[in-house]
């Protein structure tokens, strides 16, 4: 199967195209003001790279989020337009499965991690290789990093953007020498998206295209900040 | 031709199908106010969210109500400057998506240029050149209209736009939000000359205009009864604000018209739906022999209609737009074009 894949999550263009279990593109744009505006041209550009049309896909991935809020409506907007268009099917894919997908090579439990933000709030679970690919085995995370002591009872490869940094927070927090804690820099990557979406497609399961919205997870930091507006514009 | 408008810069999530830039096959329009209500204002995070969700059925509702499919469209046309970033970004990127799946031709339109355009729809005798207004909630706009797609802005606001002053004074009043509709039902039982409000420029030389002190201007007078928890004469104080702030746009619009020597003009936008605006617009027209235009109500709020008319002009002169098209939250509508 031909499947274009994309993530915005993080505003930089993840793009990646696949055939089968090939992978005939798999592109980052970096992150640029312009970048989500750049989103479809930057699609025909991999796609040609590939050496295809949009004509000859036959599914699309799209990463759900969570990230920027920004990013992932203009992802899920382009996957469901695109699909709608050419009458081709959609699945929604969260990036943070999209981060664990990569990570998978290395064994042991994979904690995805992306950064929320604002201050120090991140969101992360805990994923376990599974049959070729990984199933997500905890709730969804979000808060800051010392907390993900809690979730990290075993060794595990964390993954993601500047991951590093959260080592000395979280070594602290887990005390304990026993839990081996890896890291892992990395983004998500549109072919991963491409892949995760394939094995759904294959099995006959796709997104209703209409329908399709983003993964925001963090409903209360945005009922905080709606409320935050609202009472500024009480105020004026 | 047939245009796929697309118009998403504020708060209403809207998708039209125009033929030749003239006959509105479908124009069907997501109104929000249901969620931004209880804010007293459009919150931009909340609008963007809201697109996102309602996008797809919005489009897929203005095809099935014109009868036509994705493969009858000719051009994709898309509100991609002026207004809410984040509601930009989601009608430019599903316009971006249907252009590229259907190898339609993109074009990337002003959403004020459109509110001139809803005139024309409404009016095709509308006469060239001619002086818009565009007065909504989100903008107060004097343009000269030498033709299509040459404009010359002539005056706008310099805070607040005159429905933003409307909602502010609901607000105030208890009335809820939007302010225009309760404040024009309450005012037609009140007496405009009840009060004396301020008319902010009115006498000086620019065709600018100032709300954003109006909302002062009524809580200073009413200060004691407002202690004593007095009850306010709600019906007067509506009829008295909105008189002063049909007063400030007729004036001026009249006065930008005279000097340019305009046979026409055309009021656009939300707050042309109001009566007093438009009885006082009427009135003093016919007695300056001046022609005045307003949109049917479907299109003086924000629509894909008038978005989709106003690209197809756009496209027949300046060509399409590629898939690099800007999305740009704030520019004059003067400077824009060929992006
Ligand atoms: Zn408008």
């Amino acid at each position: 199967m031909k499947i274009l894949g994309i993530d915005t999550s993080g505003y930089a263009n993840a793009i990646g195209v696949i055939d089968g279990d090939q992978i005939l593109a798999d592109l980052v744009f970096e992150a640029r003001a312009d970048s989500l505006e750049k989103i479809v041209a930057n699609i025909d550009f991999a796609l040609e790279k590939a050496g295809l049309t949009l004509e000859d896909i036959q599914g699309f991935g799209v990463g759900l989020g969570p990230g920027s809020w920004t990013g992932i409506r203009v992802g899920v907007t382009v996957g469901k337009v695109l699909a709608y268009g050419t009458g081709k099917p959609v699945c929604g894919v969260p990036t943070l499965e999209v981060l664990a997908y990569n990570a998978q090579g290395r064994g042991g439990l994979i904690c995805p991690v992306i950064s929320a933000g604002a201050g120090d709030t991140i969101y992360a679970a805990l994923y376990r290789r599974k049959g070729g690919t990984v199933s997500r085995i905890t709730e969804y995370y979000v808060g800051d990093v010392q907390g993900l002591s809690q979730i990290l009872k075993e060794p595990a490869i964390l993954v993601g953007t500047g991951v590093e940094a959260y080592r000395q927070r979280l070594k602290q927090a887990l005390g304990s020498p026993d839990v081996e804690i890896e890291m892992k820099e990395d983004v998500p990557r549109g072919a991963a998206v491409a892949l995760l979406a394939a094995a759904r497609l294959e099995r006959g399961q796709s997104d209703d295209v209409l329908s399709l919205t983003p993964l925001y997870l963090r409903e209360f930091a945005a009922r905080a900040m709606v409320n935050r507006y609202a009472q500024a514009k009480g105020k004026a | 031709m047939l245009v796929l408008g697309i118009e998403t810069s504020c708060d209403e999530t809207s998708v039209a199908v125009v033929a030749d830039g003239k006959q509105v096959l479908s124009n069907i329009i997501a109104n929000q106010l249901d969620l931004h209500r209880r804010f007293g204002g459009v919150v931009p995070e909340i609008a963007a969210r809201r697109h996102t969700e309602l996008i797809g059925y919005v489009l897929h509702e203005a095809l099935a109500a014109a009868g036509k499919t994705l493969a009858d469209m000719e051009a994709v046309a898309v509100t991609s400057r002026q207004g809410l970033i984040g509601s930009l970004l989601v009608g430019v990127a599903a316009a971006k998506s249907l252009s590229y799946a259907l190898k339609l031709p993109l074009i990337g339109v002003h959403h004020i240029e459109g509110h001139i355009f809803a005139n024309l729809l409404s009016n095709p005798q509308l006469a060239m050149p001619h002086v818009c207004l565009t007065v909504s909630g989100g903008h107060t706009m004097l343009v000269y209209v030498h033709d299509y797609c040459r404009y010359e802005l002539l005056g706008a606001t310099l805070d607040d736009a005159a429905g933003e002053a409307f909602d502010k004074i609901a607000k105030f009043l208890g009335l809820g939000f939007p302010g225009g509709p309760v404040i024009d039902r309450l005012a037609a039982q009140g007496d405009r000359k009840a009060f004396k409000f301020p008319r902010p420029l009115l006498r000086a030389s620019t065709l600018d205009f100032s709300f954003s002190g109006l909302k002062t201007a009524i809580i200073n007078a009413f200060k004691s009864q407002i202690a004593s928890g007095e009850a306010l004469p709600l019906e007067d104080i509506a009829a008295s604000f909105q008189e002063a702030v049909v007063e400030v746009l007729v004036s001026k619009t009249l006065r930008a018209a005279l000097e340019r020597r305009a046979t026409a003009i055309s009021v656009t936008g939300g707050v042309s739906a109001n009566r007093r605006l438009r009885e006082a617009f009427q009135e003093s027209c016919r007695r300056e022999g001046i022609e005045v235009y307003f949109p049917e109500l479907s299109l003086c709020t924000d629509n894909a209609a008038m978005i989709a008319a106003a690209g197809y002009a756009r496209l027949k002169q300046d060509g399409a737009d590629d898939l690099n098209l800007d999305v740009i939250p704030n520019v004059p509508l003067e400077v824009q074009g060929g992006s």
